[in-house]
């Protein structure tokens, strides 16, 4: 009787599932088709939007028009079909690795269960290994001869409406982050062949609008904000002086200025947006202390890369605005603020796509003489490696108590930590800027780091949901340190998750702040003839800034 | 013997069955059912550390309160996957029939079942906070993305043009944080 009852339950509130378990109905995937509603999908891009960057030289944006993903009529050109089959082919020549990522996975199934998206939501086609297989059937059924002759037999399937649909629904719901390759014995890269989706659906005008917009912005004005120079040399003239209220020590920043030893360039959310802000901060009082000679650009104000998640061309135009601003400027080298995707791009592609940067030098620190070979290439590195460095060298004082306000742990962004190998620098400020801080279980860190889950241009507030689904994981860890060691600040290197994780932490552990590295080395920094103001704390007492760079005063 | 006992006798069987039916309510749930640790499993492992945690206080007539925590601790994840606000709360409901079936197949503690009264009344607690956890988790969703707006973290793009910095007009909304 009562597991008659139990039936009945599955079938009132499931609908449609086995009636005995209440499972979801076990059909084939390939017989599942892609159900878009509202919240679960990313708005499609603005028609100016498309049609500004299929105006730019050397990039192809077509069919703007104003359509969405859960109307029935996509409004594809005509012919659509063979512009992406022509798509598939072109790029299987080009890109050798998408050949043999075609090619070689022999479904073992070591990816499967390692994405967060997968995790978040159970669903079969958020496992990796389905998630290519989505492009890997197409280009069975149409560019091997098994596929030829045996169709659906030999895993095959033909590119249609429905196809597309589903690519665009999964390639949009993974990140890029790279953690399932960790795990692939053969190295199969998933996140390439998700931006390889991503790229075939800009052939057919299938993109969304929060990456487009800021992409395009980020061609037009310098950064993704849209932000004019003036503006742009504003916001970081107010943190200047934030700085000096806070520290009492004037900063003496320039703007474009020729001749400087160092071009820095971070993501432009540093100089706009919480928390980021205290960040920017931080790089301002610490360049500040030791003297650097550097500038800012307000043409090369951005080292986020949203062309990274929209195609090879775009990706190579936004990265090349760097290298062209380097070269007017006559700078040494480059020094790249805390960015997650902007170190993917200068890491992995910049050398292919715009290098060599021959007419800079390799970076050499001016403070303590290293030179750091790992970027001989690129000439640009991190601001972990540079203050990481600085601290060896014992070329900066560190007060660790005072950051005594905060208990933090450290989330390794998934593209510094696995497209350029940053790992130990983090840690290693860490250690000498604060009195304690806690790791998050070990399969959750370092190479294994889970994602913020709004990666790659999908930290846009209508698909909040899906979102939190994907954060999980790495919330999950985050409540772990939260219950067992009392951590109050979620601290990374990147400008995306610290937008994406401040969300993430309010849905799933409200009270635990984030924040930039740089932000606790500008706490922790001991400034020659400071004046450090005063404020009160959490407890009502006043002191000598109580919350670092946030004290309010 | 008793009641109690038979709770006691049969915890791992109820609780494992009531993980079962609750994971099955996810589209491939293999893996969430098998995996190893909480955190390369969050959903499997949260789910089965909660509801053994709930099925103690049900079975042990404690303070409904405190079923909060492990009621808070699986509704906080059905709230925002892809299941509606009845198919999110049902598996909470499930452990009745479950027990009630476990119960009726031991031919020697059948008689309990007429006992159930206070224990299915628990559960029916538990249902309620679960649908009072499941609307409090959607209202913060909505908070978490209305916070989002306002602080200017959506700014990343879909700015405004920076000279609405200088507008007098204070009903036109300025994108800008600072
Ligand atoms: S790259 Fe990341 S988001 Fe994409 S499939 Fe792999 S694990 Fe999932
Ligand atoms: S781990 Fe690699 S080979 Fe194995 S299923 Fe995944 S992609 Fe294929």
């Amino acid at each position: 009787m009562a597991l008659a009852k139990l039936e009945q339950l599955s079938k009132s509130v499931v609908q449609g599932p086995s009636l005995a378990t209440g499972a979801q109905p076990a059909k084939d995937w390939m017989d599942t088709p892609a159900i878009f509603k509202e919240g679960n999908f990313a708005y499609p891009a603005k028609v100016e939007k498309v049609e500004y960057l299929n105006s730019q030289d050397g990039l192809n944006f077509p069919n703007a028009r104003e359509w969405s993903p859960d109307e029935d009529d996509w409004k594809l050109p005509d012919g659509w079909e063979k512009t992406i089959l022509d798509g598939i082919k072109e790029r299987l020549d080009k890109f050798r690795s998408l050949k043999i990522f075609m090619d070689c996975c022999v479904r073992c199934g070591a990816c499967a269960d390692k994405c967060h998206f997968f995790l978040g939501t159970g669903d079969p086609k958020n496992m990796p290994v389905l998630r290519a297989e989505l492009l890997r059937s197409v280009y069975r059924n149409d560019f091997t001869l098994a596929g030829k002759l045996l169709g659906k037999m030999a895993g095959g399937r033909e590119m249609t409406i429905g196809v597309l649909k589903e690519w665009f629904m999964y390639s949009y719901q993974c990140t890029e982050c790279r953690r399932c390759s960790v795990f692939c014995p053969y190295g199969i890269d998933t996140a390439e062949v998700t931006m390889m989706l991503r790229e075939l659906l800009h052939l057919v005008g299938v993109g969304i609008n929060w990456i487009l917009e800021p992409a395009s912005n980020s061609n037009r004005t310098g950064n993704h904000m849209g932000l004019q120079p003036h503006t742009f040399k504003d916001n970081v003239d107010f943190l200047a002086e934030d700085v000096e209220t806070l520290t009492g020590v004037k900063i003496n920043h320039s703007f474009n200025r020729k001749g400087a030893e160092v071009l820095f360039i971070t993501p432009s959310a540093d100089v706009f947006a919480e928390p980021g802000l205290y960040t920017a901060m931080g790089y301002l009082a610490l360049f500040e202390q030791i003297g650097l000679d550097y500038t800012w650009s307000t043409y090369a104000s951005e080292g986020g890369n949203f062309g990274l998640f929209t195609n090879n061309e775009l990706m190579k135009k936004l990265n090349a605005k760097m290298y062209a601003e380097a070269k007017r400027l006559g700078v040494k080298y480059i020094i790249g603020g805390e960015c997650g995707h902007m170190w993917r791009v200068v890491h992995q592609y910049m050398d292919t796509m715009n290098g060599p940067a021959d007419f800079m030098e390799v970076p050499k620190s001016p403070i303590t003489g290293t030179v750091f070979e790992n970027a001989r290439s690129s000439k640009m590195i991190h601001i972990s490696e540079f203050t990481a460095d600085l601290i060896k060298h014992g070329k900066i004082k560190l007060d660790p108590s005072r950051n005594a306000h905060v208990m933090p742990t450290y989330h390794d962004s998934c593209n510094p930590a696995r497209a350029m190998g940053l790992m130990d620098e983090p840690r290693y400020i860490l250690d000498h800027v604060v009195p304690k801080w806690v790791e998050m279980p070990e399969n959750t860190i370092r190479e294994q780091t889970f994602c913020c889950g709004s990666g790659t241009g999908l930290n846009t507030d209508e698909i909040m949901e899906l979102r939190m689904r994907a954060g999980l994981p790495r919330a999950n860890a985050v409540k772990h340190v939260i219950d067992k060691h009392d951590v109050n600040m979620l601290s990374c290197v990147c400008a995306i998750d610290r937008a994406t994780l401040t969300s993430l932490m309010d849905y799933w552990n409200p009270g635990c702040g984030v924040c930039g590295l740089s932000e606790l080395v500008g706490n922790a920094l001991v400034m020659d003839n400071e004046k450090r103001a005063m404020g009160y704390g959490a407890d009502g007492t006043e002191s000598e800034l109580p919350d670092g760079l946030r004290t309010m005063v | 013997m008793d009641l109690a006992e038979a709770f006691r006798n049969y915890e791992d069987k109820i609780v494992s069955q009531w993980v079962d039916y609750t994971l099955s309510s996810y589209k491939s749930s293999t893996f969430f059912k098998k995996g190893p640790d909480k955190f390369s499993n969050p959903v499997g492992g949260n789910t089965r550390e909660a509801l053994s945690k709930l099925y103690k206080l049900l079975t042990k007539n404690g303070d409904p309160q405190e079923f909060i925590a492990p009621l808070d601790q699986i509704m906080r994840i059905r709230s925002i996957q892809e299941f509606s606000a009845s198919e999110a709360v049902a598996p909470i409901h499930a452990v009745k029939h479950i027990t009630r079936e476990i119960l009726a197949k031991d031919s020697e503690r059948k008689q309990f079942i007429a006992d159930l009264y206070d224990f299915e009344f628990a559960v029916d607690l538990a249902v309620l906070a679960a649908f009072d956890l499941y609307m409090q988790c959607r209202e913060q969703l909505y908070k978490v993305r209305i916070k989002e707006i306002k602080t200017g973290t959506h700014i990343l793009t879909d700015s405004k043009c920076p000279s609405n910095l200088l507008k007098s007009d204070k009903d036109d909304p300025v994108n800008f944080p600072i």
